[in-house]
């Protein structure tokens, strides 16, 4: 099973890329509405490769004693304790090799070093769950646009931007090199760009792709910056341990004693030699402050949130998918691989933390009052992936893999909410402002009812999915002692009283109270076709279930810590993980989320209650409705503070560049018509003028050679 | 000076003086054949100090030159001929100022200023001389007659 890893590793990403090539060539004359099908295929083999994969990585597991199963890893990690984890590393080719590229100091010795980027695969635990995740999402997204985009004008087009957003996020969680993250990084912001503009004869759909690409930019570019300070720090940018070539290593923090392996970043050798192996200090914290700022631009946490409610302007199925459930944990995957580096600088830890807690509450608030349905589940995206980023920041080996959990039962009921989300628009012919719509309850009886479980799964409602997730972030942030970890612990506990409220609201609004139907819908509202309402079905199963088999098993914190990055953690901290359940905990959020239901029924149940009105009144009294309901502000701020300025910037070197720069290079232009002018009277035409020319210049050329100016001729 | 520099000086001095006589002729000549025959003279003189070249250093390549300039000479006859026929078919006039077409767009043509014409009685007109010790007046209308250009 194992030796199948590099085949399977391969075939995950080539698959669905073949499929979007496919497409993207045969779709516009020759497959036209049957585009759908190179797309569906591929990623279903995709996805079969990957949970095949998942197979083989666990049954390349390492029994309980030490044994090393990476490929270039010596004995060097012999005298510490614990699993070193499992990680395969297949290397497809180098792609540009410099050789000594750079001069590296050591104390007084100067060597030269290599430059080159593996083109490296990797099988670990962590990237075995993600690609999983993605795939099966990717799939079942996949099924279901083939009816919600039905009859669009780009179908052909749709398909092969998801075919390629889906190698792209293979690509992403399977390098093994920070450069090629870089890259795939690159090209699921280009997808999602592609996708949320698709629609582009809209303006606001072409003005909301935009605005996702700049505002990834910002942390893109923080990102590249993270990247060349951990180059300039440790001289290798490979997750995993290469193999040096002969007298090109110098003796440093990146070389094993014998200097025969570059030590990667995350590679066997280093992990095993602990935390003295990391820098520390403000190196340390300067790098995962520029890597979360690359992470907060993808994964949409304060302050560049900002983008991803307008993203929702993309199909449905975009927002289900990229915005939702795969692209922006990217972030969260990034931050959880470099787990060494976070675990070196305290205070990035913390800063990682209260920037999840802050977003999670602030998003929360904001999507109490929002009134467009997906803009709703979108903060409430931004939300949960602050719950990740809260449980990353804990730093232990529980809120690591507490905060994973929560991406992978994330990804199932947000997709199936947005999927959900994306039937009612389709049968309400594309409004999606809860005011104008309810009592769908008749109408979508399967829509319904897997909503229904969807928001069950987001209030966190007892035993299903994120009810446990949630209390593992819960968890783990209790265990951490401090008065910043207990104000992150209340804002997380109050957050989930909003999750739950804001989720039930939209739930009621949409599908009870008096039937009300807009005219854009035209007489036959109806419940969606069968290709859409499979993958709800399928989602809703699996949003139901996947919580309590894994809190029974106790198989995804397992599995998980196999990876190396995290299995470094319980190895050098000695942290005791908690067993079993965290009764007190489960306790309290199941109040919460009951609560929250609660009083989301009060207010909208059976139909819209008069309580609903007079807290509207008396909110909107103090000021704290608009300030809900215009998001904070952010946008204006921004506005404001960047935008503005920029604008003025921009006009006044649009001035410069037209009354300088031009002019100055219009003058030039003008001189050699100038000079022309003045010499074009030679040429008048008469053959006996020219002869006179020659002639002359032959005698002051015989001159020249008579009185010895040889430097003329 | 020994006979053979002797030598070479006068042919020298032969081919210089053909040669400056082709460059006057085809100067001040406006006579489309006539300046060809000139241009064929500067030929001719350069042809003779090759040959006396040739001579004096014991050389032959010299004078294999000198068939190859006569052969160009052939042929460059045949074409400018030719040429200078088509010109004179299409204006009647072997004048070379009269072809100016190719000079600058934006730059006057060449005109000519006409010969008046002999007066009928055929006296030669002398120019009017005024009296001694007052500015004499042009007279820009009148062009006077002369017999030779």
């Amino acid at each position: 099973m194992e030796s199948w890893i590099p085949t399977l590793l391969v075939l995950i990403p080539l698959l669905p890329l073949a499929g979007a090539a496919v497409t993207a060539a045969l779709g516009p004359r020759i497959l036209r509405s049957n585009s759908h099908w190179p797309i569906v295929v591929g990623i279903a083999g995709s996805f079969v490769a990957a949970a095949a994969l998942v197979f083989a990585v666990r049954g390349g597991l390492p029994a309980a004693e030490d044994h090393s199963a990476t490929q270039e890893a010596g004995d060097a990690h012999a005298h510490t304790e614990g699993a070193p984890g499992y990680e395969k590393v297949v290397t497809l080719w180098k792609w540009a090799v410099v050789d000594g590229a750079y001069q590296q100091k050591t104390g007084t010795k100067t060597a030269s070093r290599d430059f080159r980027i593996d083109i490296t695969l990797r099988a670990d635990p962590l990237t075995a769950i993600m690609l999983s995740m993605v795939t099966f999402v990717s799939l079942l997204v996949a099924i279901y646009s083939i009816g919600y985009m039905h009859e669009d004008r780009g179908y052909w087009r749709f398909f092969s931007y998801i075919g390629l957003f889906v190698f792209s996020m293979t690509m992403l969680v399977s390098v093994s090199n920070f450069v090629l993250l870089y890259v795939f990084w690159e090209a699921v912001g280009l997808c999602s760009y592609l996708l949320i503009g698709f629609w582009y004869e809209k303006p606001s759909a072409a003005a909301a792709g935009k605005k996702a690409f700049l505002v990834n930019r910002i942390g893109d570019f923080g990102f590249a910056l993270g990247l060349f300070l951990l180059w300039t720090t440790y001289g290798t940018l490979n997750f995993h341990d290469t193999l040096a070539a002969d007298g090109s290593v110098v003796q440093g923090l990146s070389t094993a004693m014998d200097g025969s392996v570059v030590q990667g970043l995350f590679g066997a050798q280093r992990l095993a030699q602990g935390p003295a192996a990391y820098v520390g200090g403000g190196v340390a914290t300067a790098i995962c402050l520029l890597l979360m700022l690359g992470a907060c631009g993808k994964s949409a946490q304060f302050p560049l949130h900002i983008w991803l409610p307008d993203a929702m302007e993309g199909p449905t199925p975009v927002s289900a998918l990229i915005h939702a459930a795969t692209m922006v944990t990217a972030g969260v995957y990034m931050v959880a691989r470099c787990t060494p580096l976070f675990h070196a600088s305290v205070d990035a830890q913390m800063t990682v933390a209260f920037i999840g807690g802050f977003t999670a509450l602030m998003a929360g608030l904001v999507a109490l009052t929002q009134t467009d349905l997906k803009r709703i589940l979108a903060y409430s995206t931004v939300s949960q992936l602050g719950y990740m980023f809260l449980g990353l920041g804990a730093g232990t080996v529980l809120g690591i893999t507490a905060g994973m959990f929560h991406l992978f039962t994330h990804a199932f009921f947000k997709a199936l909410l947005f999927l959900g989300a994306g039937s009612v628009m389709h049968a309400m012919g594309g409004v999606i402002d809860i005011r104008r719509f309810g009592g769908l309850k008749r109408i979508m009886p399967v829509t319904h009812l897997t909503f229904f479980v969807g928001c069950l799964t987001l209030a966190g409602f007892p035993l299903l999915s994120g009810f446990f997730s949630k209390d593992l972030i819960l968890a783990a942030i209790q265990e951490k002692q401090g008065g910043f970890y207990a104000a992150l612990y209340m804002a997380a506990a109050f957050t989930a009283l909003l999750t739950a409220f804001y989720t039930f609201r939209a739930f009621f609004c949409t599908f009870y109270g008096p039937e009300l139907i807009p005219s854009e819908a035209g007489h036959h509202a109806h419940e969606s076709p069968r290709s859409m309402t499979v993958p709800l079905i399928v989602l809703a199963v699996c949003s139901a279930i996947v919580g309590i088999y894994f809190e029974v098993t106790h198989g995804f914190a397992d599995f998980l810590g196999q990876t190396p990055s995290i299995a470094y953690l319980s190895r050098h901290t000695h942290e005791h993980i908690h067993e079993g359940f965290h009764w007190q905990i489960m306790a309290t959020s199941a109040v919460i989320a009951l609560a929250g239901i609660g009083l989301a029924a009060a207010f909208y149940w059976p139909a819209r209650h008069p309580i609903a009105d007079g807290t509207h009144k008396a909110a909107e009294a103090v000021g704290l409705y608009q300030l809900s309901k215009r998001k904070f502000f952010f946008d204006e701020i921004y506005q404001m503070l960047f935008v503005w300025p920029l604008l003025g910037v921009a006009a006044a070197s649009y001035w410069i560049d037209r009354n300088v720069i031009d002019r100055t290079v219009n003058l030039i232009g003008r001189a050699p018509p100038t000079i022309g002018a003045a010499l074009r009277p030679l040429q008048n035409g008469l053959v006996p003028f020219y002869a006179v020319g020659m002639v002359l210049g032959l005698i002051v050329l015989l001159a020249a050679v008579l009185m010895g100016w040889g430097w003329m001729v | 000076m020994n006979p053979e520099l002797a030598l070479l000086n006068n042919y020298l001095v032969v081919g210089a003086i053909l040669f400056g006589i082709g460059v006057i002729g085809f100067l001040s000549r406006r006579n489309t054949i006539v300046m060809f025959l000139a241009a064929e003279m500067m030929l001719q003189g350069i042809s003779v100090c090759f040959v006396a070249w040739s001579r004096y250093h014991n050389d032959l390549s010299g004078q294999m030159f000198v068939v190859f300039i006569i052969t160009v000479a052939a042929c460059e006859a045949a074409i400018a001929l030719a040429l200078i026929l088509m010109l004179f078919r299409a204006s009647g006039k072997l004048d070379i100022a009269l072809w100016h077409h190719l000079r600058e767009s934006n730059q006057p043509g060449f005109v000519d200023e006409e010969i008046p014409e002999p007066p009928a009685d055929g006296k030669p007109a002398w120019p009017h001389l005024t009296r001694a010790g007052i500015e004499p007046k042009a007279d820009p209308g009148a062009t006077d007659y002369r017999s030779k250009v």
